[in-house]
């Protein structure tokens, strides 16, 4: 149920109480202050700025090709590709909404333009023969940002409202850690997907045979070949032949362990560690990189990403109408 | 959204993304996440474009001058769909197009193959020598 109450005045502010730490297990009750919600806004909302920009050149060089489109994703229902103009216009447009979302201004259209924008340049750059599987993260994280109520606090449009002293929409602490927990569960249940497809593709073989040492070897052999430069280190893991079925398992059990971040506490964070170094070793061995998780987005929504506002001197506020009033604790 | 509606869509997410499992349907951003589980042989097909020289020898290109980009999935994987789907003149005449410019040409290069070859990725990732097999799938000239 959403309560409006009066606005306090502030421009920016931290929850006047604490919340639990990160127990997320029952997905629906869980609560958080609108502050945590709005923090993972910017995160990924920064993030996917960066990723787009960053991937600028590759995403324009898009709007030329002619040959060897197969639509997947939301470009499924394209016969074949698009006009140049539609490209570059969508990468504009969803940029442009990108600092929308990540600003918290118009954030009810901003958010699903710019969502459903980075879902259609992803799914249009992946219609060309090569899916690139670290992007379905973030896009799903946007999705669910964009559709709740993330801009309620640190945002242009709260800003707005206080300037003009409109009402605030205050809602109930369910409304802001629910979506936080769905992220968190997408977390879990992609890679719990990502070990149950080891077991079920490569079988036990994939842990006690070669099959991760005959990775590290492809993708080094693969970028030699390409004209690139592998893994510095490759050839020297590659010799190591007794450690493989030790890094395999471990690998496929922080996948399938995934469920335990739920649980918050220590062993989330066990969790989060142990998966973010077998990413690490992936980018060191493999020079495959996967940046959402690596630069610990994809993890945010199991913390209190709340606290990140006093690092940036944010104020905390008690007054009527924050968090502490309209979740009826003290 | 009252608890009911995040129950259901609680379930309707983890049933969107529980059902290419279910399937065995990779798509995007619904996946399986195929990457690195199939079983993988030390001996191994790789796709890639060469340069060929007045000897014929060949000679490594870039990966930008071969596909366009600088990340190896997407150059490898877009190259073999091309090979696949009987692209292979095509793509190595846009190869070859892209290489006349680049200053990293051999001076005596003659010629862009589009190949497939097979190596013992771990004898080559060892130092060892590793081609099995090589095969041409379509060659354009160039002159640079």
């Amino acid at each position: 149920m959403t309560v409006a109450t009066p606005d306090v005045g502030e421009s920016a502010d931290l929850p006047s109480r604490s919340f639990p730490p990160g127990r997320q297990l029952w997905v629906v009750d869980v609560e958080a202050p609108p502050q945590r919600l709005a923090a993972f806004r910017i995160l990924s909302g920064s993030f996917a700025i960066a990723y787009l920009l960053i991937r600028l050149p590759a995403f324009v060089e898009l709007s030329s090709r002619s040959a060897g489109f197969e639509g997947s994703g939301l470009a499924w229902f394209l016969a074949g590709p698009v006009a140049p103009w539609v490209v570059v216009a969508t990468i504009a447009v969803t940029i442009a909404a990108g600092v929308g979302y990540t600003t918290g201004a118009a954030f009810r259209l901003t958010g699903p333009v710019f969502a459903f924008g980075v879902l259609a340049l992803t799914s249009y750059r992946g219609s060309w023969g090569q899916l690139l599987h670290f992007e379905n993260l973030v896009t799903i994280h946007l999705l669910i940002v964009s559709l709740s109520p993330a801009a309620d606090r640190w945002s242009f449009d709260d800003r707005r409202r206080r300037r003009r002293g409109v009402v605030r929409p205050e809602r109930s602490p369910t409304a802001y850690g629910w979506p936080l927990a769905l992220a968190s569960l997408v977390v879990v249940l992609t890679y719990v997907i990502a070990g149950v497809a080891k077991l079920r593709y490569g079988g036990v073989e994939w842990i006690f045979g070669d099959t991760l040492r005959n990775h590290v070897a492809y993708s080094a052999a693969r970028l030699d070949l390409l004209g690139g430069t592998p893994s510095p280190v490759a050839g020297w893991v590659v010799g190591l032949d007794v450690a493989w079925p030790v890094v395999a398992g471990a690998s496929v059990l922080i996948e399938l362990a995934a469920p335990i971040a739920l649980l918050g506490g220590r062993w989330r964070t066990g969790w989060v560690v142990a998966v973010w170094l077998m990413h690490a070793g992936i980018l060191v061995f493999m020079l495959v990189g996967f940046p959402y998780p690596l630069f610990l987005v994809a993890f945010a929504p199991f913390y209190r990403l709340e606290r990140l506002g006093r690092l940036v001197g944010v104020r905390r506020v008690t007054a009527p109408g924050d968090v502490a009033d309209v979740s009826g604790r003290p | 959204m009252d608890r009911r509606g995040r129950i259901l869509v609680t379930c309707l997410v983890t049933g969107a993304l529980i059902a290419p499992v279910l399937f065995d349907a990779d798509g995007y951003p619904l996946s399986t996440y195929p990457m690195y589980s199939r079983a993988r042989s030390e001996v191994v097909t790789l796709a890639t474009a060469q340069a060929i020289d007045a000897d014929g020898s060949p000679r490594t290109l870039s990966l930008r001058i071969v596909g366009e980009s600088d990340d190896p999935l997407i150059v490898a994987g877009e190259l073999r769909t091309a090979i696949s789907d009987g692209r292979a003149e095509q793509r190595c005449a846009e190869i070859a197009s892209r290489a006349i410019g680049w200053s990293g040409l051999p001076d005596d290069a003659v010629a862009i193959e589009v190949v497939t070859e097979r190596h013992d990725v771990v004898d080559r990732a060892l130092g060892g020598d590793s081609l099995a097999e090589r095969t041409v799938h379509a060659r354009c000239e160039v002159s640079s």
